[in-house]
Parts: structure tokens; sequence; C-alpha cells
């Protein structure tokens, strides 16, 4: 990466952070034109941003209407970045269901992971907000889904991520089914001790992990 | 099981009095579960006041707590100015549409008339029939949303949070509309002869930070409490969800009397901090203990809840932290009660110790 990317990768970052939309937009635009990856563009500098805002909302210095107007800001500039995003292209397409866990409205976190997941060769079922369990078992029994990706920002609906698990063990989905997790209280700790089979702190890398866990599970399933 | 020997009147006089009481006074805040207790289905609450008083006066009979309240849920006000609100045939109501898309159109909302808009003459002439049947042992109040939760409801929420960092001059116009609505509400309420708390949930510095507290939401609290308080009521009593520590000492400068909390909220720090100021009341969890625990664990939750706030020095009143969920196990509503009784009064560390150390119910 080029130094001028670096710091304009930085700047979308701190636009973000700042609830800057018209900065955000303006800086996207320009970012683009420059030529520069898009897929960069996103998990290291709006992604950046929300996330950091995060941590200031955990820090008690931003609170939800200062999340929000971020949010604002992040979606301004993925308006203009994912359309540039390259899709990896793949033979099969691996199939994602993905949904924000029933009792939490929150899908920042979760639409990011749709979009990461795209652009690793996903085909992928959104199912919105506020999803009960059940739900993600059925929609990935019917498309055939090799990833359910969970997400909350709430701790009070963290254990419905057990209760999808447990579903899919109940119906002998599990061992064909990678469950991975995300969201503002969820750890590793928190992931292996539910059973889920990934999770990483930010959708970009949480998206490449699926993608390698899905070629490992097809590879041992081959051999 | 030990049952009371003054009624919650008897109770309050004595308690303001310093006379010595049977027990601490409590009240498990039971929202919209009352329907379950007397046998009806939630949405006749929004069309037929009988039912709405019936069950508020079956609930108090049942439990005996220390406080009833004709409530049924926030948007009584909203609603009246014209917002649509989802009423599911038995679940609580829910903000369907705000009551403006866009503030160009903020002269289109009115101040309420509390005798003719939305549900609120329903509710008015339940608060007359509760009061007359036994606003004499109990008190009964009206619950009047604060200012600048309303306000959200007027405009939708998340527009107005955004308003709150884009458009602050438009959020001021909004509460002060706002405002005038919950004195009309409070006037009427006063009129059928009870009494009236404030919910003002979406001012919890869960959401807001204590600076937008003190720029939006204090202004039209303190004119609402002090409207209440030129009116002759004598306890304004305040509910804010969430995190609330930041705002303790503003809240005691606006004069309120009691202060109710949510269960993440500090009741010992609380106590210790403003209980020499105000009264505390809370702040038993109530979704994880009241409605998902056993028996025994509430009462534990309830013991712990005492020795934290029994030393307020303003007084203490055990309380759910907010209103309890519809579907909450009615016995566990009762365990809460009974672990009151059973700590009796007067309350000493030594004591709740004691009763802390036996498992009643397991």
């Amino acid at each position: 990466m080029t130094e001028s990317q670096e710091n304009m990768i930085k700047q979308l970052s701190d636009a973000v952070l700042d609830m800057d939309e018209d900065l955000t937009e303006e800086l996207s635009d320009t970012y683009i034109k420059n030529g520069y990856n898009a897929f960069e563009g996103i998990s290291k500098g709006l992604a950046d941003g929300m996330n950091r805002a995060g941590v200031m909302y955990e820090e008690e210095e931003y609170f939800i209407p200062e999340l929000l107007v971020c949010s604002d800001a992040m979606y301004k500039g993925l308006d203009i970045l994912k359309p540039h995003l390259q899709y990896s292209e793949n033979d099969e397409k691996m199939k994602a269901v993905v949904g924000v866990v029933e009792g939490d409205t929150h899908d920042i976190g979760k639409n990011l992971f749709k979009i990461m997941l795209e652009t690793q060769g996903f085909e992928v079922y959104d199912l919105g907000r506020d999803v009960p369990p059940i739900e993600f078992v059925e929609k990935a029994k019917e498309v055939n889904a090799d990833v359910i990706g969970l997400s909350t920002l709430m701790t009070t609906t963290m254990d419905n991520m057990k209760v999808v698990i447990d579903i899919l063990k109940e119906q002998n989905m599990k061992d064909n089914t990678i469950v991975m997790v995300g969201g503002g209280p969820i750890s590793q700790s928190f992931a292996d001790k539910i059973g889920a089979d990934g999770y990483a702190p930010e959708a970009s890398k949480s998206a490449r992990i699926a993608k390698e866990l899905v070629s490992k599970l097809k590879d041992s399933k081959l051999n | 099981m030990i049952s009371d020997t003054m009624t919650p009147a008897q109770r309050a006089r004595a308690k303001s009095n310093g006379e010595p009481i049977d027990r601490l006074p409590c009240n498990p805040n039971i929202g919209n579960g009352i329907a379950r207790i007397a046998g009806y289905k939630i949405s006749e609450f929004n069309s037929n006041s009988d039912a709405l008083a019936d069950a508020v006066i079956k609930s108090y009979k049942m439990f005996g707590m220390d406080g009833t309240r004709v409530f049924t849920d926030l948007f009584l006000i909203a609603e009246a100015m014209g917002a649509k609100v989802n009423k599911p045939e038995d679940n609580t109501a829910d903000l369907e549409e705000p009551a403006i898309d866009d503030i160009s159109k903020i002269d289109d909302l009115k101040v309420i008339d509390p005798y003719k808009d939305g549900r609120i003459p329903i509710h008015l002439r339940a608060m007359k029939k509760v009061k007359d049947e036994i606003g004499d042992e109990v008190s009964v109040t009206a619950s009047v949303v604060g200012p600048f939760t309303n306000a959200f409801f007027l405009i939708g929420i998340e527009k107005m949070t955004k308003m709150l960092l884009k458009d602050p001059e438009s959020v001021h116009k909004l509460c002060e509309i706002s405002l005038k609505s919950c004195m009309k509400l409070t006037d009427a309420a006063l009129e059928q002869g009870v009494g009236v708390t404030i919910s003002e949930p979406l001012s919890s510095c869960t959401v807001i930070s204590p600076k937008h507290f003190r720029n939006y939401s204090a202004p039209y609290l303190k004119r609402l409490i002090d409207y209440m308080k030129s009116k002759g009521v004598g306890n304004i009593v305040l509910h804010i969800c969430g995190k609330t520590d930041p705002i303790w000492d503003d809240l005691v400068d606006m004069g309120v009397n009691v202060l109710s909390i949510d269960d993440i909220a500090d009741l010992k720090l609380c106590a210790d901090r403003v209980g020499d100021k105000m009264a505390v009341a809370g702040n038993v969890d109530p979704s994880a203990i009241m409605y998902a625990g056993t028996k025994e664990q509430v009462r534990k939750a309830t013991l712990k809840s005492i020795k934290e706030g029994y030393m307020a020095k303003k007084g203490f009143i055990i309380m759910s932290g907010c209103s309890l969920p519809v579907e909450v196990p009615i016995e566990n509503i009762q365990t809460m009660m009974d672990t009151v009784r059973e700590v009796g009064w007067p309350v000493t560390d030594e004591k709740l110790e004691k009763l802390m150390a036996i498992t009643k119910y397991e």
C-alpha cells in the first residue's frame, strides 16, 4: 500500500469517527478516483472508524446518537466504495445465512459482515434483525448454507447464539454448517464456550475465516 | 405467611411521621401483567376503562403492594398528539408511526385535550374508579411520560436521536410542545383525584450523554416537576431506565423526591450518594430474576436490594428495576412481597444476613 493510500484510509476512518458524513462521502469519491482498492478502503477505513466509534461507546465518550451518526457516515462511504469491490469467483458459490439474533435490532456489524462475505465469493441470505433462532436453521436448511453468521450488540441476546447451535446439533446439521459469531460483547472465549466455529473482532477478518473454514470442511469431505 | 398490619397509606403516613412501620414499602411495578392477574386481554385496556380499573384493583388486592398505577404503555400522550400506535390483541402497545415524519410539519402538532384525545379518556375514567374504590388504602397514580421521551415518539426515535446532534433548535421546539401536553395530562389526572409519576426512559445515560440530558431533557423535566409541585403534588416520583449515576445530582437539584432506578444502576452507590436527598426505589432485575428466576432467586435478590438500599436516609422502596414483563410468574411477584414481609421491621444488617443464609424455597 502506498503512503498516500494509507493516509486516505486513515482519513476515512477519522471522518466516520468524527461523524462527518459529507467529508466521508468526499473522501470516498477521491479514494475511488485514485484507483485504490475498495476492500481495503472499507475494512481498514470505514469499518475501522466504526470500530473505533464502538470503543468510544464502551468508554462512554460516545452514546447512541453519536453511534447512529457515525454509522450514517459509514454507509455514505459504503455506497460509494461497494460497487468497486472485486468479488472472487468460485465455480460453486458458497452460501451464507446471516442475521442479528432475536432481541437485538442493531445491524451495523451484520451488514458489514454480509458485504465482506460477498467479496469472499459467498451468496448471502440476509434475515435482517431480531431473528428467532429457529429461522436461522430453517433458512440454512432451505438454501443448503455453508455458513450461518450470528450477530449481536447486546449481552442480553448472546444466549440466543447458543440456542441456534443447539438446534443445529439436534437436527444433525452442525457438522456441515460453519457457525460464525460476532458483535460487541462477543469474544473468542464466548465463541469457544458455545461451540461456534469462528469468531473475529472485525467483519473483514471474520469473512476470511468463514471462507477458510468452509474450504477446510469441503476438503475434509473429499478426503 | 406473614400478613401486613398496616395499609400502604397507614404505612406511608407512619413513615413520614417517623413512627414505626410493619415493613418496608414494596412495589413490584407490575405493568400489563395486571391483565394476566385479572383475566383480561391487554387490548381490553384500550377501550374499556372498567377492565383497566378492575385489573389494577385486583392486582392490589392480590399483592397489597405500596402503590398502584394506571398504566399500559408509554405512548398515551404521543398517540393523543397524532402518533399511530400498534395495539396487539394481548401484548403491550408499540409505536407504529410517529405523529409527524418531518420536522417541517411541527406546526401540525397540537397540545392534547386529555378529555377527548386518544385513549386518555379511558385512562382518566379508570383512574377515577380505582381512586374511588381503593384510594383510601393505597396511593393511586397516573403515569406521565417525560417531555423528552415523548418528543422521540412525536418525530420518530431515530430521527430525534440524530437531531440531538444536528438540529438542536428543533429538538427544543418538540420538547416544548411535548411538555405542554404532559402538563395537560397532569392536570387531568389530578382532577381525577390521583397522583402522578414520571417515566423518562430515554433520558437514560445508556442512550444519551449526560451533556445531552442537561441540554435537552433537564430543562423540560424541571418545568414539569415545578408545574406538578405548583399543583400540589408533594412527592415527585421519577423512573429512568438503564444507567443514571452521572445525572443523580441533577435529579436531586431539579426536585425529584423519589427516584426509581434500573437493575443495572448501583443501588448501594445511589443510596450512599443521594439517599439523604431523595428516596430511592429499586432495583430487582425484572427480567433475569423476576421473569426467569426461581422463587429463591427472587427472595435472595430482594434481600440483596434491601441490604443495599435500606440505609437511604430519605427512605427506600423495594421495587423492580423496571416494569415487569407481562408473562412474569405471579408466584415471583408474590415472593417479592413475602420477602419484604419476612424482613419486617426494624431492618438490620444482622437480620438480613441471617435471612440471606437461609434457603426457604428450594
